[in-house]
């Protein structure tokens, strides 16, 4: 603190004046927003994205959300034997899979336990509702927001 | 009691309003409610004030708008779970909340953090306090009346911000700890499109640069607030708390290294490996409200200066130490506390050997430090009420929990 030069003696709007007067030509860091756009990171936590041929409705996610805003029903199906009398296969189908994002709290447990590599985050941010029932995602949109999940950033070192 | 006629001229009129005047006047009480909402506070408070004119004669604070029962929460929510909710207790800085207590959960568990972990903690805790300090310092002059400041203090903080998002994925509830390490690879499946949770590359280049950029915004500060001579006028010799005052009520972080302590948990404990690097713990001398604006811009400068160190030094290694499946945290009882931006944060942490904890006590930094406020606030002026409640810091969430 001490190598910086003493300043009291110039008046502290003259100061604050000659900063406000440096600011004024530097570029903005804000930005338009609905014209132009920031880029997430590709780790941010937007909105959960399902792969439903990946689920198995093991409801482990279920279980794990702090705030139970993850709704699952599915049932067993049988796959008829492909040979003459061979064993009947059954297979688990999921019927749904709701996420109530105006529960959510985006603590990303849910994607954390999954141990199938259904869920995923993206970091879409644009689904705000007029409607708060809407914000209730079913199955088929979860699914497309799969499209939007990046790839993972490259790591340090 | 003679009746008094109408006035009729004016040399009596004169006389009676000069005798008026000579008159003691009584003025009653008056209870003022400054709240439950009000600019100046960073949340919801209630502050009953009985005031005679402009002094005021007692002041009692009134919490509890914000309780969310985290405590009781705590005993029905396994680990990972409490690790999200603890993020929100101060959302200023969320990370350094996840710190003391997964740290306890980690004592109790006998479990050795690997060094990498450790260092990645120990930088994302500095970058929390960067940016709590940046909040502090730019709005307290706004609450006095300067809006210039925080506008170049947000800009710096946003960069602090995204650094942490880009790590963490969460600017506010980084939810990035477990027990263990930090936040593993996600699913125990085949990690095909998952995320391994390492620093994301060129993330210590990043925060060479930005710690740069802070290190300016606060000579910038400097110049904006530190010497200015109305920020001085409304601040110095008000509100002193002096030290032995401070340490009765429990005030604790830079509210109570103003009035001349260099008491650091950084320094005394070692919750993280704070005892590699360099750094000073600045106390000031009068305990005034701008000691303690001062406290948190040189802190901001040593966090930059505990950051850099670290940044150089970042040994590489796993992330995350052999913990099972299923966390279940042996029968037991620990109290581990922390150097948080806010001050001294505690969590008291009892464990019957399940997977959820028996009984959790959060101590937390805001509630011990608003705890002053009666006593502080006792026979000052109405406009001191606005620079005192300031300059403590404290985040309603963090009061009532």
């Amino acid at each position: 603190m001490a190598s910086r030069p003493n300043t009291d003696w110039i008046p502290g709007l003259a100061k604050g004046m000659w900063l406000t007067l440096k600011t004024l030509f530097t570029k903005p860091v804000t930005v338009n927003y609905p014209l132009e756009k920031e880029i997430p990171v590709p780790r941010a936590r937007g909105v959960i994205a399902l792969d439903t041929d990946a689920c198995t409705s093991c409801m482990l996610c279920v279980r794990e959300c702090p705030d139970w805003c993850i709704y699952i029903e599915g049932h067993k199906e049988d796959i008829p034997p492909e040979t003459e009398g061979g064993r009947v296969k059954t297979r688990a189908k999921l019927d749904r899979f709701d996420i109530d994002y105006a529960l959510c709290m985006y603590c990303g447990i849910c994607v954390e336990v999954c141990p199938f590599d259904a869920l995923f985050w993206s970091p879409e941010y644009e689904y705000s509702e007029l409607n708060i029932a809407d914000m209730l995602h079913d199955k088929d949109r979860l699914t497309t927001w799969l499209e939007t999940v990046p790839d993972p950033p490259a790591l340090e070192k | 009691m003679t009746t008094i006629n109408p006035i009729t001229d004016v040399a009596t009129a004169m006389h009676l309003s000069e005798a008026s005047v000579s008159v003691e006047l009584e003025t009653p009480d008056m209870t003022l409610n400054i709240g439950p909402q009000h600019p100046s506070t960073h949340g919801v408070l209630r502050l009953v004030a009985q005031v005679d004119g402009e002094r005021i004669l007692s002041v009692e604070p009134v919490i509890g708008y914000m309780h969310r029962g985290y405590e009781k929460l705590a005993e029905v929510r396994t680990y990972a779970q409490i690790t999200a909710l603890v993020n929100r207790i101060d959302w200023v800085s969320g990370f350094a909340n996840e710190i003391p207590f997964i740290v306890a959960a980690e004592r109790l568990m006998g479990v050795e953090v690997p060094e990498r972990a450790q260092y990645i903690r120990l930088i994302l805790t500095e970058l929390a306090r960067i940016s709590s300090h940046l909040i502090f310092t730019s709005s307290y002059p706004l609450e006095i009346g300067a809006a210039t400041p925080l506008m170049h203090a947000l800009r710096e903080r946003e960069r602090v911000l995204e650094l942490l998002e880009g790590v963490t994925g969460g600017r506010f509830h980084p939810n990035f700890n477990r027990i263990g390490g930090v936040k593993p690879a996600a699913g125990s499946g085949s990690q095909t499109r998952k995320d391994v949770q390492d620093l994301p590359a060129g993330f210590l280049a990043e925060t060479r640069e930005a710690m740069q950029r802070v290190l300016d915004v606060c000579d910038d500060l400097d110049t904006l607030v530190t010497g200015n001579e109305i920020f001085r006028a409304r601040t110095v010799g008000v509100g002193v708390i002096p030290l032995d005052k401070g340490i009765d009520y429990g005030v604790s972080g830079p509210n109570l290294r103003a009035s001349g302590t260099n008491f650091d948990l950084r320094k005394h404990t070692d919750y993280l490996p704070y005892d590699r690097f360099e750094f000073e713990i600045p106390a000031g001398t009068n305990g005034d409200c701008f000691d303690r604006y001062l406290m948190r811009l040189e802190e901001i400068r040593e966090a930059c200066k505990i950051i850099i160190q670290a940044v150089d030094s970042i040994p590489s290694g796993p992330l995350q130490a052999k913990v099972p499946k299923i966390i279940k945290v042996p029968a037991g009882e620990v109290y581990v506390r922390a150097e948080n931006p806010k001050g001294e944060m505690g969590y008291h942490l009892i464990s019957e050997g399940g997977r959820m904890p028996y009984r959790l006590k959060i101590r937390t930094a805001s509630f011990s430090n608003l705890s002053v406020l009666p006593w502080l606030l006792e026979d000052t002026l109405v406009p001191d009420i606005i620079a005192i409640l300031g300059s403590l810091d404290f985040v309603l969430g963090d009061v009532d929990r």
